[in-house]
């Protein structure tokens, strides 16, 4: 029995084709993962489905009815639930306000909170969600904003849910907790569609994978086949994978540390978020930092960069010229309303003189050096896609040719493509010399790239590893090393 | 000595309370409609039209309760017009407010030149009615009977209540805060703006027309900037309706404050006296209150 079946869908927005004659099936009760590059038609084909965009032809079939949503509400209204990549929370309202929002329970004309309150409670224990659902979503972490978005799920009694990258922004641990979310909702016989960019979670979780490329099926394959080497190859199409740079080996002083944090502590609100941090940047490495969210990382960033200036302990930084690659790409990254241009040129300080046929010939240079694949050259960022914006803020970090280069997630919703290329960025600035800090969620960025590699939990760099590093090829050697992080990083010490 | 008996007063009680209504009514009609993502500056100007609208309707119909509800249609036509140019055709808001303050002030002006050929007001208009019972109350009676008066004392709930514990009130603030999430949840956020600008031209409809009623005509310039007040009123309120009254009873306070000074004759000059409620508008804006964040999605078009 399919839950949903899709015929033939056409979509064009202009001239470009979001989706092409895409027709596939998903069986009632099943994990059923959609995989493809950025821009390759999967959130479109989503939207579709959940009444947000209609499809220029073709039909969709809701448990082997026929379906037309004009709107969303009709979506909700067949038991269709989307969990959206970018959150649609509203910052000011409590959880329980954002929750029943739009399908709120009434006694006359006033809202039956204590109902409602009753209700989510119940979902909460349930699922072990662990909201307090009088906080508001400003107060509350990204992982707790997409347990909302679960809880707004369960409260639609959503039969067939649509997941878009819900893992992009976790941390591993919190990755795990998301799948026996997922694993329950399968055993309560719901649908799942599953868009996601990590390969090794389609392996884990999905009875089912459809991959799209340029808007069209062009692969899909049952668990037992599942192979990521071929779903790889199937995603990228005929371009081959750029990761072939390889470190190469820089004379450095050890005795010479770029930048050195001494017993740095950092209190924020009476809670220290930084605590007696140790941690030392050299030339030439790669210092790679990970933990749960929350720990302390934004603020160890800041610190360096100088963003954050009333802490104790003692920083010593031998240069001033530091690079940022900052998490939160939209925000703290680039203007979004400027033109490629204009963002590579936002940290230049020298030129006075900015003429278009400057700004045009930089563009083109990062165009073709970074590979950012554009509709036109004169493009405002926000239209970019997300592994587009990021090259296009690597460009600018690197060109600044700084002594110290600081890269916080990135590679966070950044498709396999990109992925790799930034990643030989990163490397090709540590063989050049340069001292890299790379903050990350993705355990296995961080082990493929650093030279030295720190856990950190409750503002505190917990435990140092280097030498352990080299004998990550080894599968065993490598499993053996991710427990033990993986207990590091919740606070469990080991030896 | 004569000034603290004549703040004890309860002639200075019925003045601030005089003072405080058209504030409240303007602040919390100005509320709505933020609170639905719609920047709506021409409160002054609705309360123009709205004034002139009772005034002329009263006395062409010579029936106060015609008059009253032509007031409300006619300001609820202009903010039909005002919601046409910023929610359907998106026009900026603030130059839209603008536009529509400088048109109803000058509208207001033509009229009353154009049909009761004077430059400065309309003829004189009774009073709306007085309620029976509640005006027999010795000493506070009189301030008390006025409808509108104490229409705007149970707005104070009203508001409250609509606005935060009704399913209405919590769409119409997801239109404020976060139109993509509502929109998501199937909410229709531009009829739920439409609301907004439409409460909004009734309150400030109602200040108007106390306004007029009180003065027992319309004349030229009688709003006086109480629209920008009742603005300033509500961001001081950070657009929550309790802190809204708080706001606005100290603006009303103060120009209270100012009349007795003025009528007392003290040494300290009047216009002192004129700067306090903007005066201390400033230093509660710089730190007394903390941060005042409007919705987060005020002002931008959807």
């Amino acid at each position: 029995m399919n839950a949903i079946e899709f015929k033939y869908i056409t979509k064009r927005f202009g001239d470009l084709t979001a989706n092409y004659n895409v027709s596939f099936a998903v069986r009632k009760n099943s994990v059923h993962c959609l995989i493809g590059e950025n821009g390759a038609g999967k959130s479109t084909l989503m939207k579709i489905l959940f009444g947000i965009y209609k499809p220029d032809s073709g039909i969709i079939k809701i448990n082997n009815v026929e379906k037309s949503f004009d709107s969303p509400l009709d979506a909700i209204k067949s038991n269709i639930g989307m969990l959206h990549q970018h959150f649609m929370l509203i910052e000011d309202f409590t959880i329980l306000e954002n929750v029943i929002l739009g399908s709120e329970v009434t006694i006359k004309y006033k809202i039956d909170f204590e109902w409602s309150e009753k209700t989510l409670n119940n979902f909460n224990d349930k699922y072990n969600l662990g909201l307090n659902l009088e906080q508001k979503i400003s107060e509350i972490s990204i992982s707790e904003q997409q347990k909302v978005e679960i809880l707004k799920l369960l409260y639609r009694n959503s039969e067939i849910l649509i997941f878009d990258e819900p893992t992009a922004v976790l941390s591993p641990v919190e990755v795990k907790e998301f799948y026996k979310i997922i694993e329950k909702f399968k055993d309560e016989g719901k649908t799942i569609i599953l868009i996601t960019h990590k390969l090794h979670e389609v392996k884990e979780i999905a009875d089912r994978v459809t991959v799209l490329r340029r808007g069209e099926v062009v692969y899909e394959t049952e668990k037992e086949n599942l192979d990521i080497n071929i779903l790889s190859r199937k995603i990228v199409g005929d371009v081959i994978l750029k990761n072939d740079i390889s470190k190469e080996t820089v004379m450095i002083n050890q005795e010479d540390s770029v930048i050195k944090l001494s017993n740095i502590t950092l209190r924020k609100n009476g809670h220290d978020i930084l605590n007696k941090l140790n941690l030392s940047l050299h030339n030439g490495e790669i210092y790679g930092v990970c933990g749960v969210e929350g720990n302390g990382q934004s603020e160890l960033v800041d610190l360096i960069f100088g963003l954050e200036k009333k802490f104790s302990g003692y920083l010593e930084k031998n240069t001033n010229k530091i690079s940022l690659v900052p998490d939160d790409r939209l925000k703290k990254g680039m203007i979004k309303e400027f033109t490629i241009g204009e963002n590579l040129i936002l940290k230049d300080k020298n030129k006075l003189n900015i003429t278009k046929k400057y700004l045009t010939g930089l563009t083109d240079e990062v165009i073709n050096n970074f590979d950012v694949r554009v509709p036109e050259n004169s493009v405002i960022m926000k239209l970019l896609s997300g592994g587009n914006q990021q090259k296009v803020i690597f460009a600018r970090e690197i060109e600044l040719n700084n002594d110290v280069l600081i890269f916080s997630h990135p590679t966070r919703g950044v498709d396999i493509n990109a992925t790799a290329f930034i990643h030989s960025k990163i490397i090709e600035q540590r063989n050049a010399g340069k001292a890299v800090l790379l903050i990350s969620s993705d355990l296995d960025e961080l082990l493929s790239l650093s030279d030295k590699f720190g856990v950190i939990y409750k503002g505190t760099l917990v435990k140092e590893f280097s030498s352990e590093l080299e004998n990550i090829q080894n599968e065993t050697m490598k499993n053996k090393l991710l427990e033990k992080i993986g207990k590091l990083m919740i606070g469990i010490s080991v030896e | 000595m004569n000034i603290i008996v004549s703040i004890l007063s309860l002639t200075f009680f019925a003045q601030v309370l005089r003072l405080f209504t058209p504030y409240f009514l303007g602040a919390n009609a100005a509320n709505f409609s933020e609170r639905a993502g719609v920047i709506n500056i021409a409160i002054e100007g609705f309360m123009i039209t709205s004034a002139l609208g009772y005034a002329l309707f009263t006395y062409l119909t010579n029936n106060i309760f015609l008059g009253f509800v032509c007031a409300i249609l006619v300001n609820l036509l202009f903010s039909l017009l005002y919601a046409l140019f910023v929610i359907k055709l998106k026009i900026n808001q603030i130059v839209a407010g603008v536009g529509f303050n400088l048109l109803m002030a000058g509208l207001a002006k033509f009229l009353i030149v154009f049909i009761f050929q004077s430059s400065s007001n309309t003829p004189r208009i009774p009073d709306l009615p007085n309620i029976p019972y509640i005006q027999d109350i010795p000493y506070v009676g009189e301030v008390l009977s006025d409808y509108i008066i104490l229409f705007s004392f149970a707005l104070i709930f009203i508001s409250n209540f609509v606005l935060f514990k009704t399913k209405f009130g919590l769409r119409l603030r997801s239109a404020g805060e976060n139109p993509e999430a509502g929109e998501s949840l199937g909410i229709k956020i531009r009829l739920y703006k439409l609301y907004g600008v439409l409460i909004c031209g009734f309150l400030s409809a109602l200040g108007g027309i106390w306004l007029a009623s009180n003065q027992n005509s319309f004349s030229d310039g009688m709003v006086a900037g109480r629209g920008y007040i009742a603005l300033a009123a509500m961001i001081i309120g950070k657009w929550k309706p309790v802190n809204i009254l708080f706001a606005c009873i100290m603006f009303a306070f103060f120009e209270a404050l100012e009349i007795t000074f003025q009528i007392s004759g003290t040494f300290i000059p009047s216009q002192i006296i004129q700067m306090l409620p903007y005066l201390i508008t400033i230093l509660v804006l710089i730190g007394f209150i903390g941060k005042t964040k409007p919705p987060a999605s005020d002002g931008i078009p959807y």
